[in-house]
């Protein structure tokens, strides 16, 4: 019965809201992507590397910020690698992104081992600085409580007005919908591609630095397919920015279920509790009423 | 003056020449006819002069300025515009994103909505085009749509307009609008370029006529007092005398019902596409269904097939299995990277264990038994022409000796010489007995082959009119040597049910 | 030969020797020396019976669940599922086997193989269904399937099957075992290495068969081409692609059969180590063809054996990367070389 009043209450609404940022970082990495049509699977990919990136230049130069915009620029390093693989050499892009993750696991698990001498965690280092403005303010102080979240919020804003109010956007999504017709009006189609995919690159790198940032280290697995899932609220939310983010919601919602059921303590087998948000997924896949329509050109290599 | 001039303009894909020494002029404010049958090169030489191909040699000079264009950015800054002949939409945009695309107007990085809509709003009302700009594409019509493709070329300021195949999808009325409109383009003074294969249009419209046959220029001619003789240019397109074809019917003989759909409704995405439809297909007959794309023949297909359930209505099927040819060759008709015989076995194959000789065999009796063109037997069917991948469809289709058969526009992008073949064949199942659905939007085509003719319109059959009514009110509409192919009642009064103006 | 047959070779060939020059880069770039670790790989692995078998004996889960993963692929399946499958499949043969022990080991054997692949196969079916029902991707329901099931197990090992303190179920008696090759051939004593390895290579044979020579796998593969037009040509898509899903996933549980039965005798929590995603790298490698996966394997299996063999100097996670700079290079390179051969020819 604790488990319900703990729900009911606003801290677990504040918790949720919080918890909901590297989902819609994710999930915005990927409508961006595919907004260009490009199908962008590697998000788990690209989270894990900026996660360890950020984790990894902030301990080695004591500096944090450093290790934010070194992480950002790998981030993009690759996002432009990819988009190599995707755009320029047309290979598909399901398993492309597959290979990607493929690689980059590798990489960190070895650099992991390598320079901290384990296979699981680095050593802890200071996150980012909070952002202490409103933390007096109760519930709003406690989500807004860092820089990149609030930047998130802005995000379900901001994405819907560069898709569609902006010049960009409109040939952006042209690139995705009909790239034959964008490119019959001079549009150059696949450097709009490049642009999404470099979009994509730098929001996942924030939600992998939120991550490690939040965690004061990186651990081998500890993006648990949120990457994954961010795909999912994408689809779900059928690829609208303000929809996407009632999607996250819902998945936060069962992180920080997850995590109030094992801080109180509940008969519930803990592994059955964390395959929760996993299982939601598939379920409201399933229970997705009505055909997805995702952009018209999303997938074909053009 | 001249708008536009070609001079020795050559263009080769691989070993195939599209365009070879064109040479000829356009003068300004003139409506200019590029004419000639299926692959003689005039889309190349369009696409060139749009900027989407680069000649391998040769010049062009646009307004006495000679010019190089390496994309269509280029041709647009030249005040050159082009209608495809696919067009080149996006459907989930609206009529005003896709015109403004790649030339927005705007305000910082803001899209300036308020000019843009202004700006539309001006040139529909100038020129009579009657389109919502708030419209989303996938809610217009064909000839909606292609009014878009124009208020793209206006928008542009576009004073050289280029137009590919723009009365294909356009019922009898329809073309009639959109002449007037390229009458209004005229008293504006801008140049019009019309690539077409259709003479009676032509000769009505036309100031002059270039005609390519097999990538060279073959005849020029000016229209004085639209005075054109038609029979001049047909051959001068074909290079033969005549194109009518003779194709022996044999008698109809004991026919029986094989499919009998009444009052089909059936919806679509909350659109209903078929409205209370009754059809039905008789054994011995070819049954040609006429209609603007879009009115409901890929549904109908859909049920026939089997692909769709979700239909209201009596639906009856005495036929196991169905043949069909389908529209889109690529898309749905075939698997490009398998060979002929691996095409054929995929569907047909008797065995459950195969052998690459034995996929040789196959192939090799195809290509005997079809007259398919082609160097290696191992070769993809991806790499055939067009008129050579649906000879191999339809001999897979007609393998089986299935009763119904189904054949969709059979002889769309198809050379003359794979087109009469296919014809032959069609008649030749007729004859043997079987059930023919023929969907096509070539009313010659139809006309030629039907014995039974329904003129399909929003989702129903508004008028069957049977073989007597067919021969009676065609005067040889299969031939285009008459002149007077336009002027037959039961052809203008089809086109009218077409688009559903029943009178 | 024919051309894309030598597209093939050429390609795979460049792709070896790139990952070769890269990872030589990447050992100089940590001060290691490229020469010891190669040799070291070398003598660990050819040098002896016990390092041929034992990479041999690597070898094994991986050209299993490679043709597996082919029959998926080559309908366009993007099968990233086979960890999660594998797992359900060899988890519930080490139940069952427990069950049944006292009957004959060929009856053994036989019923473990068939519900583990029932079982496996429907892991593989749910997927299936989703994307021929509601038009989901299949990539995002099979990863999310692996982390489900990996729950699933470890709940039903902690609080009903494992032994006390472990992540593992109890043993099999040994007369329930499969042999050891080396009881046959002696020059592979010491390894693993069981009869297992001939069961990998007759699945390959198999599936090489049943995807090139008969009707149904020129009928998987042509969904895979072109499923729009195999449909209106009349294939039963939504049929061919369940079994295809249900095939492919099933035949990874028998990854199981080597570890339980030719190996440890139990089902062990982290037996997999991955193989499910490595076997997509071998599939990859070998262009999906299950005659190639034995050499792609054979491949994999060397880096992985010679992995722990170095990793006194060098960090045996090097090999992930080598697998992910592997695919990376094949996926580019034969991109790169078909469209080499397309200028130069006609198609």
């Amino acid at each position: 019965m604790e488990i319900i009043t703990a729900i009911l209450s606003l801290s677990f609404l504040a918790q949720m809201l919080r918890l909901m940022t590297p989902f819609y970082l994710g999930a915005s990495a990927a409508n961006f992507s595919e907004r260009g049509g490009v199908i962008n699977i590697s998000i788990e990919g690209f989270m894990n590397l900026s996660a360890f990136s950020f984790a990894l230049f902030s301990i080695i130069t004591h500096n944090v910020t450093a290790g934010f915009f070194i992480s950002i620029l790998i981030n993009i390093i690759f996002s432009i690698l990819f988009a190599f693989f995707t755009v320029k050499l047309k290979i598909n892009q399901i398993v492309t992104g597959v290979g990607f993750n493929l690689l980059i696991a590798g990489i960190t698990k070895f650099l992991l081992v390598l320079i901290f001498n384990s296979s699981s965690n680095t050593e802890r280092f200071e996150g980012l600085p909070d952002f202490t403005l409103l933390q007096s303010i109760p519930f709003v102080g406690s989500i807004f409580s860092d820089y990149i979240t609030i930047f998130c919020f802005a995000l379900i804003f901001i994405s819907g007005f560069i898709l569609f109010r902006t010049k960009f956007g409109l040939r952006l999504r042209s690139a995705g919908e009909n790239p034959g017709a964008a490119e019959s009006l001079g549009i150059k189609v696949r450097l709009y591609k490049l642009y999404g995919i470099m979009i994509s690159g730098f929001l996942s790198a924030l939600a992998g630095i939120w991550l490690a940032s939040n965690q004061n280290s990186y651990s081998d697995g500890m993006i648990a397919g949120r990457g994954y899932i961010a795909l999912a609220a994408m689809i779900i939310g059928k690829w609208k920015p303000v929809n996407i983010f009632f999607a996250c919601l819902l998945f936060s919602a069962f992180e920080a279920l997850e995590i109030t059921l094992q801080i109180s303590g509940t008969d519930l087998p803990s592994q059955l509790i964390q395959m929760l948000p996993y299982l939601i997924t598939v379920l409201v896949l399933i229970g997705f009423i009505g055909k997805t329509k995702p952009p018209a050109a999303d997938g074909i290599p053009y | 003056m001249l708008a536009v001039e070609f001079s020795n303009v050559c263009k080769k894909f691989g070993n195939f020449s599209a365009n070879e020494n064109i040479s000829f002029g356009i003068k300004k404010n003139s409506v200019h006819c590029v004419l000639g049958e299926n692959g003689a090169g005039k889309s190349t030489l369009m696409k060139i002069l749009f900027g989407m191909h680069i000649p391998d040699s040769g010049s062009i000079k646009i307004f006495d300025e000679e010019v190089k264009f390496s994309s269509p950015h280029d041709a647009i800054a030249k005040k050159i515009g082009m209608v495809h002949q696919h067009f080149m939409l996006i459907d989930d945009f609206t009529v005003a994103e896709n015109v403004i695309l790649g030339n927005e107007l705007t305000k910082g990085i803001e899209i300036d909505f308020k000019s843009v809509n202004k700006t539309l709003g001006e040139l529909i009302k100038k020129y009579n085009l009657n389109i919502d700009p708030h419209r989303k594409i996938s809610r217009l019509s064909i000839s909606e749509q292609q009014k878009v493709e124009i208020l793209k070329l206006l928008y542009r300021e576009s004073e050289i307009l280029i137009f590919d195949e723009p009365t294909a999808v356009l019922s009898p009325v329809e073309v009639a609008e959109f002449f007037n409109v390229i009458e209004e383009f005229r008293a504006n003074g801008k140049t019009i370029i019309l690539i077409t294969h259709k003479l009676n249009e032509v000769k009505q419209i036309s100031d002059k006529v270039s005609i390519l046959r097999r990538g060279k220029l073959v005849h020029e001619e000016e229209n004085v007092n639209n005075s054109m003789d038609i029979r001049t240019l047909s051959s001068a397109i074909t290079g033969n005398a005549t194109l009518s074809e003779t194709m022996e019917k044999a008698g109809v003989q004991e026919n029986n019902v094989i499919v009998e759909m009444t009052d089909i409704k059936l919806k679509r995405e909350n659109v209903k596409i078929l409205n209370g439809l009754n059809l039905t297909l008789m054994s011995g007959e070819i049954y040609g269904l006429c209609g603007v794309e879009g009115n409901g023949q890929n549904e109908i297909i859909d049920i026939i097939a089997g692909f769709e359930n979700n239909y209201e209505g009596g639906y009856k099927n005495e036929s196991e299995n169905i043949s069909l040819v389908p529209d889109d060759r690529i898309r749905k008709g075939m698997i490009s990277e398998y060979t002929i015989g691996e095409n054929i076995f995929l569907k047909n194959g008797k065995t459950n264990f195969i052998s690459q000789s034995t996929l040789e065999n196959i192939s090799k009796e195809i290509i005997k038994n079809y007259d398919v063109r082609v160097s290696d037997t191992n070769s993809n069917l991806g790499s055939l022409s067009g008129g050579n991948q649906q000879k191999v469809i339809i001999a897979r289709e007609l393998e089986p000796g299935n009763e119904l058969l189904i054949f969709s526009h059979p002889t769309r992008g198809v050379d003359i010489n794979a087109t009469l073949f296919i014809h032959s064949k069609i008649i030749e199942e007729r004859n043997k007995g079987k059930s023919i659905l023929l969907i096509s939007s070539d009313l010659d085509e139809l006309a030629g082959l039907s014995d039974r003719l329904g003129v399909l319109y929003n989702g129903k059959i508004v008028k069957t009119i049977d073989s007597q009514e067919l021969k009676n009110g065609f005067l040889k509409a299969g031939d285009i040597t008459s002149n007077d192919a336009l002027n037959v009642p039961l052809y203008e009064q089809i086109g009218k049910l077409m688009i559903g103006i029943t009178n | 030969m024919s051309r894309k047959a030598k597209i093939n070779l050429i390609s795979i060939s460049l792709s070896l020797a790139a990952t070769l020059i890269i990872i030589t880069l990447l050992l100089l770039l940590i001060n290691k020396n490229p020469i010891e670790i190669f040799s070291i790989i070398f003598s660990e692995v050819f040098a002896s019976g016990y390092g041929i078998g034992q990479t041999l004996f690597k070898a094994t889960p991986l050209i299993i669940c490679g043709c597996g993963l082919a029959i998926c692929f080559h309908a366009s399946l993007f099968n990233i599922g086979a960890e999660g499958q594998l797992n359900a499949g060899s988890f519930v043969i080490a139940i069952i086997a427990l069950q049944i022990q006292d009957l004959p080991f060929p009856l053994i054997l036989l019923i473990c193989i068939v519900c583990g692949f029932v079982i496996s196969g429907v892991f593989g079916l749910i997927p299936a269904y989703i994307k021929v029902k509601k038009d989901v991707s299949e990539v995002i329901t099979t990863i999310m399937l692996n982390f489900i099931i990996l729950a699933l197990i470890n709940y039903f090992l902690v609080d009903f099957f494992a032994v006390k303190s472990t992540m593992r179920t109890q043993e099999l008696n040994d007369n329930n075992m499969l042999f050891k090759l080396s009881e046959f051939i002696p020059f592979f004593k010491g390894s693993s290495l069981n009869a297992s390895f001939i069961l990998a290579i007759i699945i390959s044979v198999i599936s090489y068969v049943f995807i090139y020579k008969t009707k149904f796998g020129y009928r998987i593969r042509a969904i895979g081409f072109n499923e729009t037009a195999s449909k209106y040509i009349g294939l039963k898509t939504n049929k061919i692609i369940l079994i295809s899903f249900f095939t492919g996933a099933g035949i990874t549980s028998l990854v199981g059969i080597n570890f339980i039965f030719g190996y440890k005798g139990f089902y062990e929590a982290g037996f997999s180590n991955n193989i499910g995603f490595t076997a997509i790298a071998v599939a990859l490698l070998a262009k999906n063809n299950p005659l190639g996966i034995i050499f792609s394997a054979l491949l994999f299996a060397i880096l992985d054996y010679g992995g722990l063999s170095i990793n006194q100097l060098v960090p045996k996670e090097i090999m992930l990367v080598v697998q992910g700079i592997i695919i990376l290079s094949i996926l580019s390179i034969d991109k790169l070389v078909t469209q080499y051969f397309e200028r130069r020819g006609a198609v």
